[in-house]
């Protein structure tokens, strides 16, 4: 808050504006700080000629709104809570994408080489696909009831993936790429949210219904062998993510974690075996680095993102000084 | 989410937020005057329902004046207070025709 306009409003300060200030003083200090100056020059502008001091019923309005002051959250402290509702929702919505993901590809696969291509081995290879998907979302049930219990089931279900993945060949199927750092997230978002409780709250029918409609359009043929259309479709949502809401903006944020490897498959350390790893990672096994690799940027990102939020609340001092937050 | 009627007090607020960024007594005098001095709203009011819409995201701080040694803040609305202010709007819009339709009816009450 800046000196000058406390010095100011000091040395003016009359009869009346002594018992504004003294009313005043019942709201809280953080938001005082940024509002108190601003509220006093509404009320002196609006105090007829000769007032000398506050009235009843003016007295009771500026009691009535401190009160109210107290117990909303101010803005700054939603962005803060919405980084758990994000988590929350993620745990519900990374399984339905992921087994919306397999069944799209799988299904394309048939389509497009119709006949059962692998022969006797397409069944089991499918299911092989949507096994670890299935597993993420038989969590959400279980974490309905027993959210920590369920975390736990998805930490052991996590060590188990990358145990199997582990054996050659040395880099990992697309779908590991993706369901290791999902499930990874899921895991996170059932420890530190409030899970699926949660987000059953926050989500509707519709939202569902995008979801599921967004991750059809992104594994069309037309678009996942593209990266630049794939770029703009996920671009275009993203943004309209962002301009959402705080909660918007912070699912966009966690989603990038899984997604962050469909950018760059095809590329080292992704590329099939035999045409460099790269990164620097060589000194790894070659899954280890495909998974540091996975996990390392976004999650860089995200913990950048957490530690600018706490600093911005921490340097907040009430609510309607960060614009839009 | 299906979004909950909106108060009066608060539907004037940003109504008077939609011609452009307003300080706080400048909002205090429009409402009054869309309501035809109905609706007369004090600072303490004003100032948790600002708190309240900020929270929301349907308002936001536009800019800072230091009129006459006063600190003149202001205030505007934000896209998604454009879009629930237009959605209001319509939802009363759709109220009030079908009153009309229903008074004008033979047999209505008008």
């Amino acid at each position: 808050m800046d000196d000058r306009f406390r010095v100011s409003g000091a040395a003016q300060a009359g009869r009346l504006e002594r018992g504004y200030r003294r009313l005043l003083a019942c709201y809280p200090a953080r938001y005082r700080q940024i509002h108190e100056e601003e509220m006093l020059a509404v009320l002196m502008t609006g105090a007829p000629p000769g007032k000398r001091r506050p009235g009843i019923a003016e007295a009771a309005d500026l009691l009535w709104g401190a009160l109210r002051i107290w117990c909303q959250p101010s803005p700054a402290r939603e962005a803060e809570l919405a980084w758990r509702d994000a988590l929350a929702i993620l745990s519900v919505i990374l399984p339905l994408i992921l087994v919306v993901s397999v069944v799209v590809n799988e299904a394309r696969v048939l389509v497009l080489m119709p006949g059962s291509p692998f022969g006797h081995r397409f069944l089991p290879w499918a299911l092989k696909q949507l096994a670890a998907p299935l597993a993420m979302g038989a969590l959400v049930p279980l974490a309905l009831r027993m959210r920590r219990l369920a975390a736990l089931a998805g930490a052991g279900l996590l060590i188990l993936l990358v145990a199997l993945v582990s054996s050659p060949p040395s880099v990992l199927p697309i779908g590991d790429i993706i369901v290791i750092p999902a499930l990874g997230l899921q895991t996170v978002a059932l420890a530190a949210s409030p899970g699926p409780r949660r987000a059953l709250k926050i989500l509707t029918w519709k939202h569902v219904a995008l979801v599921v409609i967004a991750t059809v359009l992104v594994w069309t043929r037309a678009i996942s062998i593209n990266p630049v259309a794939r770029l703009i479709v996920l671009a275009v949502i993203g943004a309209r993510m962002a301009q959402t809401s705080p909660l918007g903006r912070w699912l966009l944020l966690f989603m990038a974690i899984p997604a962050y490897p469909l950018f760059f498959f095809g590329m080292p350390p992704f590329s099939p075996p035999g045409t460099g790893r790269g990164w620097g990672l060589d000194f790894l096994p070659s899954t280890a680095a495909v998974v540091v690799a996975c996990y390392l940027p976004p999650a860089a990102l995200a913990v950048l993102a957490a530690v600018a939020a706490r600093r911005a609340s921490s340097q907040s001092s009430g609510p309607l000084d960060v614009a839009g937050a | 989410m299906t979004d909950v009627p909106m108060r009066e007090p608060t539907f004037l607020i940003l109504t008077a937020l939609a011609a452009g960024p307003q300080h706080g007594y400048g909002i205090m005098t429009d409402v009054a005057q869309i309501s035809g001095g109905r609706v007369r709203l004090r600072a303490g009011t004003l100032y948790a329902a600002l708190n309240r819409l900020a929270v929301e995201d349907l308002v936001e701080m536009d800019r800072e004046e230091i009129v006459d040694t006063r600190l003149r803040r202001y205030y505007r609305l934000t896209p998604h207070g454009t879009a629930r202010l237009a959605a209001e709007v319509d939802r009363m819009r759709r109220h009030t025709a079908v009153a009309a339709r229903r008074l004008a009816a033979p047999g209505g009450s008008a």
